[in-house]
């Protein structure tokens, strides 16, 4: 089930509120939670339900083993046993056709190649459990001796299938006892409609034109025709992505959790460096605080450990060449930032450093499109004065005229809108009354403007999911 | 060996990796007090340390370790020379 479903907004979700709002203790909440939060997950994965429970029971247990047995290499074997766990699932169910079918191109043999469906959510509720695992190792937080409450850390379906990669010592204390205020419900909400209109009114409609300019014959295309095609993109997948995290964290917010940001405003970057501490945070922290640290090849080195993050964080997008390019082609321009040194990128002027960022970024977005690479070296070229197709057409002319207000409300809304009311409210405090009645109204014509447009689309599913 | 003559090596340290003779350290010096010191620099000054102290850190001490504090008590515990 996807959050941007009418069925998910109307039928799923006001039971599960109401069912939740029924019962009064923590215990029997955190136990509407998990019911809803399995029904939630086997809407899509009906039988295979049963790999994410696997997943909770064999993390539970080892987090026990971990956390509570003295002796240390039984410690490290438990560890170890997690980890292959974890990442075999993962390197099953993801990557296994990608390598064996590149195992045969290479050696030019004809081994079968599994064909696995993916499993939904794999990549980010894995995470979680893998960092729990080990922080539970690193006593860094005390094992969960309840199963049904570590059930509820997996399978919370506000941040199962998408994220943000949701690290146990954030929720652990709201997992035994939580309220939800009047101010967690209103903000919540907000949120949660601010998400929903991320990604109905602003991601599907952007990628409706995307889809006509890059998902047909992107080589045809022309030098602006390209570059509108990709910047449409990079904004696409902004709103698609932190669309979702807003609804994730707006429903964790109704049930009192309170999820770490994963998004803040990632456009307004200076550096490619800090778009990466201002895109998809939990992926970015998650490699800063259990692989970064890590001694490669028993050599601990900077250059090395940064090569080994960016690798996994292309492998880790999917099973195809262009996201492990992709996290490469990220590598090297954050090895290139720490080259220069803070101090000197600060020195060169913030326009062109706006300028190099952006053209990195939406270029980025292009390797992150195309996975045949026939097609992303067309799109490379065509970014060029060396495009065959010229450099401007009547298509691209007619496309930006029909979407203008589109494309000017999504350019907007990249910008941290919503702290205006904040600043407004606390600088002149008569405006509280007419700011609060404002937010009602425009939440409410969220709503209603992003209903009548599931009505009528064949339900698109957030980009991410795949991942 | 004391946590005096620790924080006396460790600050030479810190002046060699981050390329600053002004740094002074103290106890609670912690990431924040050095503009420098992110998660990436941070390996280049685990590595520094662990050569300049002949020890090796764990996993969860380059991941945990919150100030320059912790950072001598390992050292003192743990340094051959």
């Amino acid at each position: 089930m996807i959050f941007s479903s009418l069925i998910f907004l109307y039928l799923f979700l006001p039971l599960c509120l109401l069912s939740y709002a029924a019962v009064r203790s923590v215990r029997s909440r955190n136990i509407v939670l998990i019911i809803f939060s399995l029904i939630f997950y086997a809407w899509g994965e009906p039988t295979r339900i049963i790999y994410l429970l696997l997943s909770a029971l064999v993390n539970y247990i080892c987090g026990l083993g971990v956390g509570k047995i003295k002796t240390e290499w039984v410690r490290k074997i438990v560890l170890g046993i997690s980890l292959i766990y974890n990442i075999g699932m993962i390197g099953w169910f993801k990557y296994s056709g990608f390598l064996m079918e590149n195992i045969n191109a290479i050696f030019g043999q004809h081994f079968p190649v599994p064909e696995v469906a993916q499993l939904v959510g794999i990549s980010f509720y894995t995470f979680q459990v893998i960092s729990y695992v080990v922080d539970c190792y690193w006593e860094k937080i005390e094992p969960q001796t309840n199963p049904l409450k570590f059930l509820l850390y997996v399978s919370l379906f506000p941040q199962l299938i998408a994220g943000p990669i949701v690290r146990y010592s954030t929720i652990a204390a709201e997992i035994d006892n939580r309220t939800t205020t009047v101010q967690d419900l209103s903000e919540g909400l907000t949120r949660f409609v601010v998400g929903l209109g991320k990604k109905v009114i602003l991601a599907d409609q952007l990628f409706r034109i995307v889809d006509n300019f890059l998902g047909g014959k992107p080589e045809s295309l022309t030098v602006l025709g390209t570059w509108y095609g990709i910047i449409l993109y990079s904004m696409y997948i902004y709103f698609d992505f932190s669309g979702y995290s807003d609804m994730a964290i707006g429903l964790g917010r109704i049930f009192g959790f309170h999820f770490d940001e994963n998004f803040n405003h990632p456009f307004l970057c200076k550096d490619i460096t800090e778009f990466w501490q201002r895109w998809h945070i939990s992926l970015g922290s998650f490699f800063r605080d259990y692989l970064l640290p890590l001694p490669v090849f028993g050599i601990r080195n900077k250059y090395l450990s940064l090569g080994l993050v960016w690798l996994c964080t292309g492998i880790w997008h999917g099973a195809s060449w262009n996201y492990i390019l992709w996290g490469v082609y990220y590598g090297a321009f954050i090895l290139l930032e720490t080259k220069i040194g803070k101090k000197k990128m600060r020195k060169i002027p913030l326009w062109i450093r706006h300028i190099y960022n952006k053209l990195v970024i939406i270029i980025g977005f292009g390797i992150f499109y195309f996975e045949d690479f026939g097609q992303l070296g067309h799109f490379l070229l065509n970014l060029t004065p060396f495009n065959p197709n010229g450099f401007f057409s009547y298509f691209e002319q007619m496309s930006f005229y029909n979407n203008l207000f589109l494309i000017i409300a999504a350019v907007i809304c990249t910008f941290p809108l919503l702290e205006l009311p904040k600043k407004l409210t606390a600088k002149f405090e008569w405006t509280t009354p007419v700011v609060s009645i404002c937010g009602t109204v425009l939440s409410v014509a969220t709503l209603i403007l992003s209903s009548i447009l599931l009505v009528d689309a064949t339900t698109k599913a957030f980009l991410y999911y795949r991942f | 060996m004391t946590t005096e003559q620790a924080m006396a090596r460790l600050t030479e340290v810190f002046r060699n990796v981050f390329d600053d003779d002004d740094i002074v350290l103290t106890a609670n010096t912690s990431a924040k007090d050095i503009e420098d010191w992110d998660s990436l620099e941070h390996i280049n000054l685990i590595a520094a340390v662990e050569k300049e102290f002949k020890m090796r850190f764990t996993v969860k001490e380059v991941s945990g370790m919150k100030n320059v504090g912790e950072m001598a008590q390992i050292v003192c515990e743990r340094a051959k020379r």
